[in-house]
């Protein structure tokens, strides 16, 4: 009788989630880590791979453009240092993608059911997972720009200042959550694995081609459509914020590069965190 | 003791004009093995499902230790622990990794988490092997490390959606008794989908059977091979066809005969249990003319009682 409304208290009691999430924020960091520390050939991949590109592209395509056509690298850089910003972005880019369409293959090989079931924020694990795939990709950065410093004493690359090197880092995290979420919105858009990964190469390669990454934009002028592409493609001001915190050289606005890759980043993540809430587990 | 931790009502799933659980109605007890059996396709996975929070039901409710599987989703979480069908472990992960990184995800202490590791690897058995990653091991081992996972929260209810699927007899019995074990030892509820006739009996202290979205059937082994009838005879008569028939209505005066049914070629006797039932029948079919080129008489299984309720064995339900 008076103990009823201590038993109605009970029945309110209502949980509530923290907003933040720590633990499984963490957890799942750590497991990226874990995993990609299990892996030598990702390792091994995380280091070839800049040097190939640097290596292999970087030296051959400067030797083009140091003989006698100065003009054509705009600001004055050397080719080699106009293309080390573009080979960090595009680490950015396919990381990026990778991550957010990878929680596909999770989904695929039930791991994600697991995670799932847990009383956990779906965006905890988003974030947790992005982080650890960030910090993968930091690691390539870094290391892509350790080679690029060592062979740029002789092909003349050097980082401008300490405060520019750490705005850039900024402006890296910044560019890899854009795509992170570019790559969310991907993986819940196309929901058939098989052949997805197909489908993604085609768009990220002509999105890094036409980016600026391996020549200046305005190299295309004269040719439509192609030129006009770049400008709607957010990877065009991440390569630019990337260069210019590096080197000092912007080819476009700063604010503009800092604005457009924001509200890419803050598009795509809401889209994409809204799609893996959605996401049905079966 | 006697709570009840389960409570189904009326649970209804549809996939568009699919029926996948047709108004099913049950409650499970603390402590208890409750197993669904039936063919695959029947339904199970998607009941299970709903426990466990994974599908919305579209009628009807549910409730794990008094909560309601749509409204407080997150409390049945943490409630329950899950083993699915299929595999959901991280291969690159080693077997602690995997049960250390679940703990987590449900806000264990290290403390928690490492007396727990301990005590489910003692309980599955699986000492000496946690520290190998999980793609080196074999798939019996593996499935032991995901079944471990489901005890590590200490959970009131675990599910198990056809737990010994691709296991060979030895590795199918020895987790059947870790299962009783941790039942015993933790004091759990678990709740498991078979599509194995002696997974069910052997393991289930009782047993819903389920065929095409309905639960035909609920009650312990025991009770359900009972109602199929004390003995069972089956029998073929010499030139089948018209004189089966024939032999069938006749068969039907005897007063201790329950029900005959005709199954593939066979007739299929449920007999009050007595002394010299088969003697009997060779000479009731003597006396009236049927020749009985073969006879045989068991105690009735669980496969009977599936046939007896459908009307089909199992293989057949999921052969069609």
């Amino acid at each position: 009788m008076w103990g009823g409304w201590y038993g109605k208290m009970d029945v309110q009691e209502v949980t509530h989630r923290p907003l933040f999430e720590g633990e499984p924020i963490y957890s799942m960091w750590l497991r990226e880590l874990i995993r990609f520390f299990a892996m030598r050939s990702r390792i091994l991949a995380t280091f070839a791979s800049p040097l190939i590109w640097l290596l292999f592209l970087g030296i051959p395509l400067s030797q083009i453009f140091s003989s006698g056509a100065s003009q054509s690298v705009p600001g004055g850089l050397s080719f080699f240092a106009f293309i080390v910003p573009g080979i960090v972005s595009m680490g950015l880019l396919f990381g990026g993608t990778n991550s957010g369409v990878t929680v596909l293959w999770d989904k695929e090989f039930g791991f994600l059911k697991e995670v799932m079931v847990a009383p956990v924020r779906r965006t905890s694990l988003m974030i947790g997972r992005s982080l650890g795939a960030l910090t993968i990709a930091l690691i390539q950065a870094l290391a892509t720009l350790g080679i690029a410093l060592i062979l740029g004493t002789w092909l003349g690359f050097r980082i401008i200042s300490v405060a520019g090197f750490l705005l850039a880092i900024g402006f890296m995290i910044i560019t890899f959550f854009a795509f992170v979420g570019f790559g969310l919105t991907l993986g819940a858009l196309i929901e058939n694995t098989e052949g997805f990964m197909t489908i993604v190469r085609m768009i990220e390669f002509p999105m890094f081609f036409l980016s600026g990454a391996l020549l200046p934009i305005s190299v295309i002028k004269g040719i439509p459509v192609l030129y006009q592409l770049q400008f709607i493609n957010p990877l065009t001001y991440g390569v630019d914020g990337v260069r210019g915190l590096l080197t000092g050289v912007f080819l476009l606005p700063a604010w503009l590069d800092l604005t457009v890759i924001v509200a890419f980043a803050l598009l795509f993540l809401f889209l994409g965190a809204y799609a893996f809430s959605k996401m049905e587990v079966d | 003791m006697t709570e009840d931790v389960i409570e189904v009502h009326e649970l209804t799933k549809k996939f568009g004009d699919f029926v996948a659980v047709d108004h099913i109605n049950f409650t499970v007890k603390r402590g208890e093995i409750f197993g669904f059996l039936g063919p695959n396709g029947a339904g199970k996975s998607t009941a299970i499902k709903m426990l466990t929070t994974l599908l919305h039901p579209t009628s009807g409710s549910a409730e794990i230790c008094g909560y309601d599987v749509v409204k407080d989703s997150d409390e049945v979480r943490k409630h329950i622990g899950i083993i699915f069908q299929d595999r959901s472990s991280d291969d690159y992960l080693t077997g602690r990794q995997n049960l250390d990184f679940h703990a987590r995800m449900y806000g264990m202490s290290k403390e928690d988490r490492e007396r727990k590791i301990e005590e489910v690897l003692d309980l599955l058995e699986l000492k000496g092997k946690e520290k190998i990653k999980l793609h080196n091991l074999p798939e019996g081992v593996r499935r032991r490390f995901e079944v471990a996972r489901g005890f590590m929260t200490s959970p009131d209810v675990v599910f198990l959606d056809e737990p010994t699927i691709g296991f060979d007899i030895k590795a199918r019995m020895d987790l059947w008794n870790q299962i009783k074990r941790a039942r015993e030892i933790e004091g759990v509820t678990v709740s498991l989908t078979t599509h194995f006739i002696e997974e069910a009996n052997y393991l289930c202290d009782r047993v819903a059977i389920i065929d095409k979205a309905k639960i035909i059937a609920l009650d312990t082994p025991r009770k359900l091979k009972e109602a199929v009838g004390s003995d069972l005879i089956s029998l073929q008569i010499a030139d089948g066809g018209e004189r089966r028939a024939t032999f069938m209505e006749k068969v039907k005066e005897l007063d201790w005969i329950k029900r005959v049914e005709e199954y593939s070629n066979s007739i299929l006797l449920n007999a009050e249990s007595g002394e010299g039932r088969v003697a009997d029948l060779i000479d009731f079919a003597d006396a009236h003319g049927f020749v009985i080129t073969s006879i045989d008489e068991h105690e009735p299984s669980l496969e009977d009682v599936f046939l007896f309720f459908t009307g089909r064995t199992i293989r057949e339900a999921e052969g069609g």
